[in-house]
């Protein structure tokens, strides 16, 4: 049985060579570069992220860090841009007609939107959970194993999908029917089955929709367990209506809001403030932070 | 973004227990007053209608601390107002607190006997001290309500006024001479004196949560284990 460090390893390997063929060098370990400040790597450097739809913009000027195995959430009223700049981050948005990003986005130090860089490889490395679960009518293996085959991995796929499955801490429950169709699962199931085919392509990252809002409290609960679990391995950004899931869950929190031009004709999301949670929910520095944590303006 | 305010019914319910904790102020202002006037007087009823008082200072304490719960289960406050519920509990443990101790002053009372050979020095400088202990009360529940640190920080100033005065009352003791019933009086008339500081302090404490509500960051105003001078 593999250990959990040579797992761990063996995932690493694997994500430097997707990433090697996407054109983007993940840095070992050991020479990863850090923020002084947080004592943080970084995954994400967001440099006056802009995102236009049709040259309308929907976010402006975005700049943060994202930091490696955080927990960070974006938390925000609707048609503040969150989703959308959550799908800036694993380039979701090239597949929308006019869609346009601009300013810097650096990936592990690299180009997220350099000329040599493969978007297909890019979603392997930054794996992505929707609101709504959303299996392959296919059998709960099949789900899993779907990834690696298309990646060309055969040997050891049961060993991966077992391993993908357990991550997702689904494996107990569906390991006495995994030729079911994934269908018959309940809806947290089906999450964690989506996060399972998610984990079992060795992502760096996860970038998770509001993965609960479609859930009941104890199939949420168990997604929030597995965050604090999958953190350990991964780094995770989660956009969240839920701001008590963004308090209990994330490490970092990141405010958005809309701002309105004078004539009220356009409006786009910005970042408002971005902190450590516990900060965010106990002494916001903005005003306007505040307001919208505390639930006193909508 | 035009703002819409939500959350209305919650606001108004954080406002309510706001104003009731901050009013166990007055109650511990009107008890410290009767038992100022108590200890005038050497007025045992009087002090025995402070004592059975206190039951409505720790019926606020009760009701007050039960919806702050209430609140807190069902609302999830966060931010200023989860600053402000946390310095709300500690302000209630401190008025429940002050009551208690206008209670020992009061228990006190018959201790010192029917006509005590009271020294008129010490007993002065009692009245004083409650004087002044009203004083840092009413400013500390203002120094609340306008969410004024600077105000809150002038505590520490008012209440040394009253460490003092507890400390003179310590020193005419020591020197209230050799009558066994004099020496008698003197240590139970210490024992009120230090009482009463002790409300003096509770109410610096209300202070450092007053800074707490305002700044997010709980620093003691006056640290007794580290004295700065």
């Amino acid at each position: 049985m593999a250990t959990e460090e040579s797992r761990a390893s063996s995932g690493r390997d694997a994500r430097e060579a997707a990433a090697a063929r996407a054109g983007i060098a993940v840095r070992p370990d050991e020479f990863q570069h850090r923020d002084g400040a947080a004592g943080k790597e970084k995954v994400f450097e967001l440099k006056g992220v802009d995102v236009r739809y049709g040259g309308v913009a929907a976010v402006k000027g975005i700049s943060m860090d994202i930091h490696r195995k955080d927990v960070t959430a974006l938390i925000g009223p609707s048609g503040c841009g969150k989703s959308t700049l959550l799908r800036c981050l694993n380039r979701m948005n090239d597949l929308i007609p006019n869609a346009e990003v601009r300013g810097g986005l650096l990936y592990h130090g690299e180009d997220l939107y350099g000329p040599a860089v493969d978007p297909v490889q890019v979603r392997k490395l930054i794996g992505m959970v929707f609101q709504k679960p959303n299996p392959f009518p296919k059998s709960i293996y099949d789900n899993v194993a779907f990834g690696p085959r298309i990646l060309g991995r055969k040997d050891d796929l049961d060993q991966t999908v077992e391993e993908a499955l357990r991550e997702a801490a689904l494996w107990d429950e569906v390991k006495d029917r995994l030729d079911d169709n994934a269908f018959g699962l309940s809806g947290g199931q089906q999450q964690r089955l989506c996060i399972a085919r998610c984990i079992a392509v060795q992502p760096d990252t996860i970038l998770m929709d509001e993965p609960c809002s479609a859930l009941d409290p104890i199939s949420t609960g168990k997604i929030e367990d597995l965050m604090i679990e999958l953190k350990r391995e991964f780094s995770i950004v989660i956009v969240t209506h839920n701001m008590q899931q963004a308090a209990r869950v994330s490490d970092r929190t990141a405010f958005l809001m809309v701002e309105l031009d004078a004539d009220e004709d356009n409006r786009w999301g910005r970042l408002v403030e971005y902190d450590e949670t516990e900060r965010i929910f106990t002494n916001p520095s903005d005003k306007r932070t505040e307001d919208y944590v505390s639930g006193k303006v909508g | 973004m035009s703002a819409v305010e939500t959350r209305v019914h919650y606001q108004e319910e954080l406002e309510r227990l706001e104003a009731s904790a901050l009013g166990g102020l007055d109650l511990v202002s009107a008890a410290l007053e009767r038992t100022m006037e108590a200890v005038e007087h050497t007025d045992v009823e009087l002090a025995q209608l402070v004592i059975a008082d206190d039951d409505r200072i720790d019926g606020r304490y009760l009701e007050v601390h039960q919806s702050l719960i209430t609140l807190l289960a069902t609302q999830s406050p966060v931010a200023t107002d989860l600053r402000l519920i946390s310095a709300l509990l500690h302000v209630l443990k401190n008025v429940e607190r002050m009551g208690d101790q206008c209670v020992n002053v009061c228990k006190l009372l018959p201790l010192s006997g029917n006509e005590p050979p009271a020294d008129r020095e010490m007993v002065s400088r009692i009245l004083t001290m409650g004087k002044q202990t009203k004083t840092l009360i009413s400013q500390a529940k203002r120094a609340f309500e306008e969410r004024d640190v600077a105000m809150a920080r002038d505590l520490v100033r008012q209440d040394d006024v009253v460490d003092n005065l507890n400390r003179e009352c310590f020193g005419l003791a020591l020197e209230i001479g050799d009558d066994a019933d004099r020496r008698e009086w003197a240590m139970t008339m210490l024992l009120a004196a230090r009482a009463i500081e002790r409300i003096g302090d509770n109410a610096v404490d209300i202070g450092e949560q007053v800074a707490f509500v305002v700044t997010g960051l709980f620093r003691e105003f006056e640290d007794a284990s580290h004295p700065s001078s």
